[in-house]
């Protein structure tokens, strides 16, 4: 009879102690997701390569800032380089979700046409289309 | 960069310059420049507010085929300068054609008319008028002179 009240009782402490592990588990879990996703990332000296609508692009900086899953910030000497063009800038942004890169930091582009001089540049990759504001030199080889 | 200085200084055929904004569209091969736009190629040198240039591969590279010039175009070819209010070049047959209020200058005279074809290889010019009174020639004064 005692024993049996023993095991009885080994068998309630086991099943609490195994429920309170369990709760505990979910209560650590949830959290440490969550801080993960917002966490800012710096990478230096980086460099990775981008499927987009223009293709597989190369992208590199002196220092990569990642602030969410979509958003990056090229700080200083970057660039951008895929089958249509090579971008050399500074203090490029990058939204992966629209696609969208951008700085207004002077920018030289090297293409199959020639050499381009701007003052910055947005590039709408999903439309194909890459403007560059204020004064432009373009640079047509032979 | 030493890429970048050779491609600058020796390799350079021509250039476009813009002084608002160029917008590359590689989906419909074409450049369009804003704000005193100046074009110059192995032919001529071209000015205009306004300016779309569209390009074709040809090899490993591409090239402009055809350039539009909009609004107060001026383009300087050897002694000439030919003026207008829109002008489309063919790379392909040499050929500019001038529309709007168009002038042809030269040290010896000036035309004026409503279209000019100018062909660039051939060196023919064929200036039309919408009527007699607009197509009008003028000696300048060296000519006058003579």
């Amino acid at each position: 009879m005692i024993n049996y009240l023993i095991k009885s009782i080994i068998n309630v402490l086991i099943i609490i102690f195994l429920g309170a592990q369990s709760f505990i588990y979910l209560i650590n879990q949830r959290p440490l997701t969550e801080n993960f996703s917002q966490k800012k990332m710096t990478v230096e000296n980086f460099s990775s390569i981008v499927l987009s609508n223009s293709g597989i692009t190369k992208i590199g900086s002196e220092k990569l800032n990642r602030f969410d899953e979509n958003n990056f910030y090229l700080e200083g000497k970057s660039y951008l380089e895929n089958k249509e063009y090579k971008i050399y800038g500074k203090n490029i942004s990058i939204n992966l979700s629209s696609e969208i890169s951008y700085s207004n930091e002077s920018v030289e582009v090297v293409n199959k046409i020639g050499l381009l001089k701007a003052q910055g540049f947005k590039n709408y990759d999903y439309d194909g289309k890459i403007l560059f504001e204020g004064e432009v030199e373009f640079v047509i080889k032979k | 960069m030493l890429y970048l200085f050779f491609f600058s200084s020796a390799n350079a055929e021509g250039y476009v310059k813009a002084g608002e904004s160029l917008i590359w569209d590689s989906e419909n091969k074409s450049y369009t420049a804003n704000g005193d736009v100046e074009f110059k190629n192995d032919k001529f040198v071209a000015f205009a507010d306004k300016m779309i240039a569209n390009y074709e591969e040809e090899g490993k590279d591409e090239v402009f085929t055809v350039i539009e010039l909009f609004n107060n175009v001026v383009i300087e070819f050897e002694d000439e300068t030919f003026k207008g209010n829109y002008a489309v070049y063919t790379r392909n047959d040499n050929i500019i054609k001038l529309t709007g209020d168009v002038s042809i200058e030269s040290p010896t005279r000036l035309l004026t008319g409503s279209e000019l074809i100018a062909d660039i290889d051939n060196n023919k010019r064929i200036l039309n008028s919408a009527n007699n009174e607009s197509l009008v020639e003028v000696l300048l004064e060296n000519n006058a002179n003579n």
